[in-house]
């Protein structure tokens, strides 16, 4: 019937795309060319019709409608390029029609709409409807492919399930988001609020049973954890165990979210999505070659905003847009370093593609690299896409403000974000080669179509439209704030006194060197001349900052600041003639002794000694440098001489100002307004995106297991439901992380057991329907710093500066304030797992001999234990029980089972170690740091069940 | 990819509390379990999409080479007087190459580099060959005096002459291991795809270890052994040749604790995690960590001993220049790596004049800074090709000679500037064909002129030699290029894969 020329996908070249679809490896334009020529295996011939197509039926499609024949009449060609060389049939043309009605309605035309709409039709006039044929399995663009009245029979079947198939939530995430119904349960008694609902759901859907409450130890332990990142202490953990309320548990979850180390936990996990890292570079050259020095000060702002609970949207637009939002803001602009973050010295193009590609998959959860070189017909993001997106940052720089109390700004300062207005042209990068701008195709500032959802972009096509935001003065110029002339002044003046003490120290002295005496005489005179300068050139600046600049007072200022500034000259030129003077001097005297000593000897000699000649050498060149000298004393004078005389004429207003950093008075607007539609209720991605991760976090999987590609390659979640309604939620909360916290942790879902049932697991062995909580280890941090924290070691101060990664077993700080950068890193925390600079959507967690051997054999296991043991037995003395329940509280958050009482108590009891001769005090505390090693090293210390 | 079947996804679960116990045994026994355990082994099943399974250890075909030993020279070993050639250079030398018959190879200098530094190039006066060369065996393999121990291993060796790269700077270091330009920052190496396609033979030793002092942090630093997405226990460990202190954490601080204190506390870490394992029998980490655990004791001693160098006979440490001042420190290093391999790690990297942007980086004084390197290297790593031809090991096990670029065939003063357009390397044993030369430059050593291969054909002829085909080594959610796959040099390997 309909085989001929039925040309199965692989032959349908004019949907085929190419396989290259890496993410943006610039411009290897080589490989390119190579991968271009090949054709395309069936397996990646996928074009979007098509997957929208099956898409839409899915397993109801049968396996000869999944062709070309389907939309396609047969055709002659070969390698059809056009749509004229490959023509529709009529059910093919029909969709294509209504497609472009559809657009020229201002409607969405994409497929799954225009095949609902085409349903009950009948395309080829058999006079059988399109979907009942394509249930069928017949042709619905082909009069002769009809089911008989047998076949048509079993169409009630297919068609209910079919409908409820379509009737079943679908995950649209390019779609903004609706809240779902929550659904209604059996057993009501379960849900404590509206997660469990959905997570009841699916576990009915799957025959899975939950499992019970888990035990409160259990769950006392996994929430400090999850919500602070450190483990109940004794006493805590005595309080809630004893703490018979109904509201036992939510009392805790209300303290500990109110616990400003709750930031510290969760600002490192955002720290790993928005790729937190210190300063890199070339070590010993201290050359800034990745990211920027002060840095810090961004991290302390995720930490202080997530304590205040800011709320993800107010955040989000500050990390993208302090400068533009709230340009005078210095505790709002530390929070550009999202973007500073992304700073490659070595090439600019490579910083932009960071940027472009970290930010849309952060708060998109969409890889856009793809699209650097070329469009995909996969993809629904076109290259044009990308460099709209380029065009939103293209403009933005970095820099480092000043900061009150540190004048140089290597040690000290506030780096961030401003917009150059040099920058603003993006033109499209031929197969994204940097090599091959094409200047003829400029892209505005816009954000891709297909995730516009029904934020009013949409009806702009993406465009941003952005408006140019003027700046206030001060962030133009910074350094005209008052802290900084206030500490200019500072410093000049210490400066002053400085010289004054170096005076004041030799004059002490009972012979002071003649030349040394002046010298610092003239410097103490530099100095003050320098300081009463700057003070007349900031006194100039103070009037003009009040509107005044020509004013008769300014016209007054600038002459003194002149006259000052030329003080300043002479008392340089002075400075500069003694110590020309006093150089001239040590020649003239080394010259005159070795005359002195050799005025004997006999000229050109043929016995001279080689000695003698060397000294006649050096003698040489003395004069030479004797004769330079004087040239440039000469100079001295005449430098000195002009200053005098330029002190003495007519006062002028031609006085010099600092040298400061001047910035653009504007700002392109268009980070500003990109954030904006970042966090407008109708983004389909941002909350969602948020929620993901937060849940993943909290469950040890993401709802979408690919937290960072929400988009084709990416895997569906496996709750789409729950997913919608979190981000929903989210968003009605005023994007509250701290109210979505106490959901998830106070939800029957997450105080489940993690114990396994074997039943669920034949269903379900993954837990991916939640039947049980999943057991975690924990995160190098959390590992790190649990070891300082139970023996009573931990430093908790929060914040300021990086410790240098070197420090990492010493330092008592929790490890977040560590230093980490690309090869600046803690071997212990890297050992664990800790976070890639790079990107770190998602921890992983390996098990490795390396970190046994860390466990074991680190010089802060070794301390941690000692010490741990040596405070538990100045409390328990010889008492082992005691000991041995506190260790087990203090390490392990639990009491220990009365089996392990006795395999411990064996063990302190065993005979010390015989290649060690030792008293039996050191010899009860060696057994007893043992135990702690032991504890240390066990299995429930690195994991959280 | 394979959907799992059924009892693939069950395979750990429904096991009874007397069945895990009996599995991981009661305390530390040493149970010789095979590297698989310490890998993620479940199957990760999702509900919607298909199931993607992790290496099991197995090749992918019949494997010819067990190990590899990755010799990398650091800073640019002038290709131009070692493994090829170029004779013309001394007859238009003092010339501009504008001024010889092969002027065109300047219009396309640029090509192949990307993000170029624009320091480095641009050398058109010809230097003539700083060193004399010789037909070297059967195959008659001319090689620079700079390597005349390996000129004497010369039918062992296949020369690939026609290499190019994208980097003109000492980046370009990174990009041998992971043959991504160094700007895209961190890659699985070579070594870590063959940790993670492979696993380990030996249970006592890491299945890739590093040697000597690796790139500098200018120039990929640790990301030259690391193993980026494929997670830290794939990454190169560094050991130092000092017995002493090999490894970070391999022994406690001095006086802390004893060996015997540590069997005791092993012991009892085992009962307890038993005890405590009960309730969780499903738990694949727990097993791992357990296992772990023996695998890190070991490590504690195994490693050590591997670097007692002492226990070889003199005249084997001879072999390697062990008794000479200029050659010692590279010999031990080519001694340990072949006692490495011995013992059954598959991925050896050695590197040579690490640090800074590498020693090798000639600029000035060619002559006297490749006479003085190449006697460092080129008696001890012809002495690891016969001492592993003596013992019958070179057969599956694959050493291969690299460095990041060529020099320049123009004179930058008195040496010789980066080159990426063109620079050779060399591979011996692990079945790779002896005698063979691939590939060629132009008669001035400029480009790669015909049969040009990137960094990555050398990556995917080593995992082929070793049963590995590249495009099956993949893990889910990241995209890799077809420039990172690289093709096999066929013409080298000859043979069909079984």
């Amino acid at each position: 019937m309909f085989t001929k020329g039925t040309g199965s996908w692989l032959t349908c070249r004019v949907f085929t795309h190419f396989q290259w679809v890496g993410p943006a490896s610039l411009g290897f334009s080589l490989f390119l060319v190579a991968t271009i020529v090949v054709p395309i295996t069936r397996l990646h011939a996928t074009p979007a019709n098509r997957a929208a197509f099956n898409a839409h039926y899915e397993r109801f499609l049968s396996p000869n409608l999944n062709q070309c024949s389907t939309c396609h009449l047969p055709g002659d060609h070969q390698d059809p390029q056009t749509l004229e060389e490959f023509p529709h049939n009529a059910f093919g043309h029909r969709l294509k029609i209504l497609g472009d009605e559809l657009k020229s309605t201002g409607t969405r035309p994409d497929l799954e709409s225009r095949l609902n709409l085409v349903a009950d039709e009948d395309s080829d006039g058999d006079g059988v409807d399109n979907q009942t044929e394509i249930l069928l399995g017949f042709h619905p663009g082909h009069s002769k492919s009809v089911p008989t009245k047998v076949e048509l029979e079993s169409l009630k079947e297919k068609q209910s399930e079919f409908s409820k198939f379509q009737n079943a939530y679908r995950w649209r995430p390019f779609n903004s988001v609706q809240r779902p119904d929550v659904p209604t349960v059996v057993d009501k008694a379960w849900p404590a609020n509206p997660i469990d609902h959905f997570i009841a759901a699916k576990h009915k859907e799957h025959g899975l049973q939950p499992r019970d409450e888990a035990p409160r130890e259990t769950l006392l332990r996994r929430v400090y954890l999850d919500l602070i990142g450190l483990p109940p202490t004794p006493d805590e953990q005595d309080e809630f165990i004893s703490d018979q309320s109904d509201q036992a548990y939510e009392k805790i979850v209300e303290r500990l979210l109110e616990d400003p180390r709750h930031g510290e936990r969760w600002g490192r996990h955002w720290m790993d999505v928005w790729r937190y890292s210190d300063w890199a570079g070339w070590t010993d050259g201290n050359q800034v070659r990745d990211s920027q020095r002060h840095i810090w000060r961004w991290r302390d702002w995720i930490v202080e905003s997530l304590n205040a609970d800011k709320g993800y949207d107010r955040m989000l637009v500050d990390m993208l847009a302090a400068d533009e939002q709230t340009p005078l803001d210095t505790n709002a602009l530390r929070a550009t370093g999202f973007l500073v973050r992304n700073y490659k010295m070595l090439s600019r193009e490579q910083w932009m593609e960071d940027t472009i590609k970290h930010t849309s998959q952060a708060f998109l959860g969409v890889t856009m690299g793809c699209a650097k070189c070329h469009d995909h017909m996969t993809d629904p993001i076109s290259q044009a896409d990308y460099y709209r997106m380029r065009a939103i940052f293209d403009p933005h720089q970095v820099r480092t403000d000043r900061v009150p109390g540190e004048i140089d700004r290597t040690r000290d300062g506030l780096v961030r974000v401003f917009d150059t207005l040099t920058n603003n042209l993006t033109p499209i990068l031929i197969r994204g080669d940097e090599r091959y701008p094409d200047t003829n195709r400029l892209m505005t500032a816009g954000v891709p179509v297909a995730l516009c959802g029904d934020t009013s972009l949409a009806a702009s096509q993406g465009d941003l439209k952005s408006q140019t935001i003027a700046l206030p003065f001060p962030s133009t110029q910074p350094d005209r704030r008052d802290f900084v002339r206030h500490d200019l002044l500072a410093v000049s003046q210490a400066e002053v006194e400085k010289a004054r003490k170096t005076l004041a120290h030799l004059s002490d002295e009972k012979t002071p060197a003649e030349g040394q005496l002046t010298e610092s005489q003239l410097n103490l005179e530099l100095a003050e001349a320098k300081y009463a300068s700057l003070s007349a050139v900031l006194r100039v600046e103070e009037i003009e900052d009040a509107g005044k600049k020509d004013s008769e007072q300014w016209i007054e200022a600038a002459k003194e600041a002149n006259q000052r500034q030329r003080m300043v000259a002479r008392a340089e030129a002075r400075l500069d003639r003694h110590n020309v003077q006093s150089e001239v001097h040590v020649l003239q005297a080394k010259l005159d002794k070795w005359i002195a000593a050799h005025s004997g000897a006999p000229e050109e000699s043929p016995e001279e000694t080689s000695e003698l000649k060397a000294i006649r050498g050096q003698m040489d060149k003395t004069r030479n440098d004797l004769e330079k000298l004087e040239q440039k004393l000469s100079e001295a004078n005449e430098r000195l001489a002009k200053a005098d005389l330029e002190l003495e004429s007519e006062p002028s207003i031609e006085f010099k100002r600092r040298s400061m950093d001047s910035y653009p008075g504007e700002s392109t607007g268009r980070r500003l307004a990109f954030a904006r539609w970042l966090v407008d209720p109708k983004n389909p991605l941002t909350a969602r995106v948020a929620m993901n991760h937060v849940w993943l976090r909290h469950f040890g999987r993401g709802l979408v297991p690919t937290p960072a590609d929400f988009g084709r390659n990416g895997r569906p979640p496996s709750h789409p439901e729950l997913l919608d309604w979190l981000a929903a939620e989210f968003m009605s909360r005023q994007w509250s992380f701290k109210e979505m916290h106490r959901l998830m942790v106070t939800s029957r879902t997450y105080r489940m057991a993690s114990t396994p049932d074997e039943r669920n697991a034949s269903f379900d062995p993954d837990n991916v329907f939640l039947w049980r909580m999943s057991s975690r280890r924990l995160e190098a941090e959390a590992v790190r710093d649990g070891l300082f924290y139970a023996a009573g070691n931990l430093d908790l101060t929060m914040g300021g500066p990086e410790i240098d990664h070197k420090l990492g077993l010493e330092s008592r700080r929790r490890s977040l304030y560590l230093r980490l950068a690309a090869e600046k890193e803690v071997e212990f925390l890297r050992i664990f797992d800790g976070p890639m600079v790079t990107e770190c959507y998602e921890r992983r967690s390996s098990v490795m001999p390396q970190q046994a051997l860390a466990l074991v054999n680190s010089s802060l296991v070794q301390r941690e234990a000692a010490q741990l043991a040596e405070r538990l037995t100045d409390v328990y003395g010889n008492d082992d029980q005691g000991f041995i329940r506190e260790a087990y509280q203090r390490v392990l958050a639990r009491l220990p089972e009365q089996e392990e009482i006795g395999l411990c108590t064996e063990f302190l009891g065993l005979p010390a170690s015989e290649t060690r001769a030792l008293d039996s005090d050191s010899s009860l505390l060696d057994r007893r740091r043992n135990l702690v090693l032991v504890l240390f090293n066990h299995n429930d210390f690195v994991t959280v069940r | 990819m394979n959907i799992p079947s059924h009892q693939q996804t069950m395979k750990c679960h429904g096991v009874t509390r007397r069945s895990f116990l009996a599995d991981t045994g009661m305390g530390f026994t040493g149970l010789a379990l095979g590297s698989i355990l310490f890998r993620d082994g479940v199957v990760r099943a999702d509900p919607h999409g298909q199931a993607w399974e992790p290496p099991n250890g197995q090749p992918h075909f019949k494997p010819r080479a067990k190990s590899v030993i990755w010799i990398f020279l650091c800073g640019g070993v002038s290709h131009l007087e070692s493994f090829d050639v170029k004779p013309e250079l001394n007859k238009y030398a003092g010339k501009s190459i504008e001024d010889t018959p092969y002027a065109s190879v300047l219009a396309t200098e640029g090509k192949d580099v990307i993000g170029a530094n624009p320091r480095h190039g641009n050398r058109k006066t010809i230097m003539p060959l700083q060193t004399g060369f010789k037909h070297y065996g059967k195959c008659g393999l001319v090689v620079g005096d700079w390597f005349r121990n390996i000129g004497e291993c010369a039918d062992d060796l296949a020369v690939v002459r026609s290499l190019w790269t994208i980097h003109n700077d000492h980046g370009a270091q990174l990009t041998w291991q992971t043959g991504r330009h160094p700007r895209e920052l961190s890659h699985p190496t070579l070594g870590s795809w063959v940790s993670y396609g492979l696993g380990s033979v030996n249970q006592n030793l890491p299945e890739y270890v590093v040697l000597g002092v690796p790139t500098g942090d200018c120039c990929g630093g640790n990301f030259t052994f690391g193993a980026a997405y494929l997670g830290p226990e794939h990454g190169g460990v560094r050991l130092n040749t000092n017995a002493e202190k090999p490894l970070p954490f391999i022994a406690p601080p001095p006086g802390t604790i004893t060996r015997e204190e540590q069997l005791e506390n092993l012991t009892l870490l085992g009962k307890l995690n038993h005890l405590a394992g009960i309730d969780y029998p499903d738990d694949n980490e727990l097993r791992a960590r357990i296992q772990s655990y023996e695998l890190a004791f070991q490590m504690q001693s195994s490693v050590p001993e591997t670097l007692e160098l002492h226990r070889e006979p003199e005249f084997i440490r001879n072999l390697y220049g062990m008794d000479r001042d200029e050659t010692k420190a590279f010999g031990e290093q080519c001694l340990v790596a072949r006692r490495l391999v011995e013992r059954g790690v598959r991925f050896v990297q050695i590197f040579h004049g690490g640090g800074g942007g590498g020693a090798w980086d000639a600029h000035s004084e060619i002559k006297s800074n490749h006479t003085s390197l190449a006697g460092q290297v080129d008696k001890p790593i012809a002495g690891l090709l016969k001492d592993l031809k003596q013992r019958g090991m070179l057969n599956d096990t694959l050493v291969v000679f690299g460095t990041e670029f060529g020099r320049s065939p123009g004179a930058e003063g008195t040496g010789r500037d980066h080159h990426p357009q063109a620079f050779c390397a060399w591979l011996a044993g692990g079945g790779v064909q002896g005698g063979v030369q691939y590939g060629q430059t132009d008669e001035l050593g400029f480009h790669a002129a015909d049969k040009r291969r990137y960094v990555t054909d050398i990556h995917a002829t080593v995992l082929h030699q070793l049963g590995l085909q590249s495009h099956r080594l993949e893990i889910p959610g990241r995209k890799r290029l077809d420039m990172d796959h690289g093709s096999v040099i066929r013409d080298i390997v000859g043979w069909e894969r079984e």
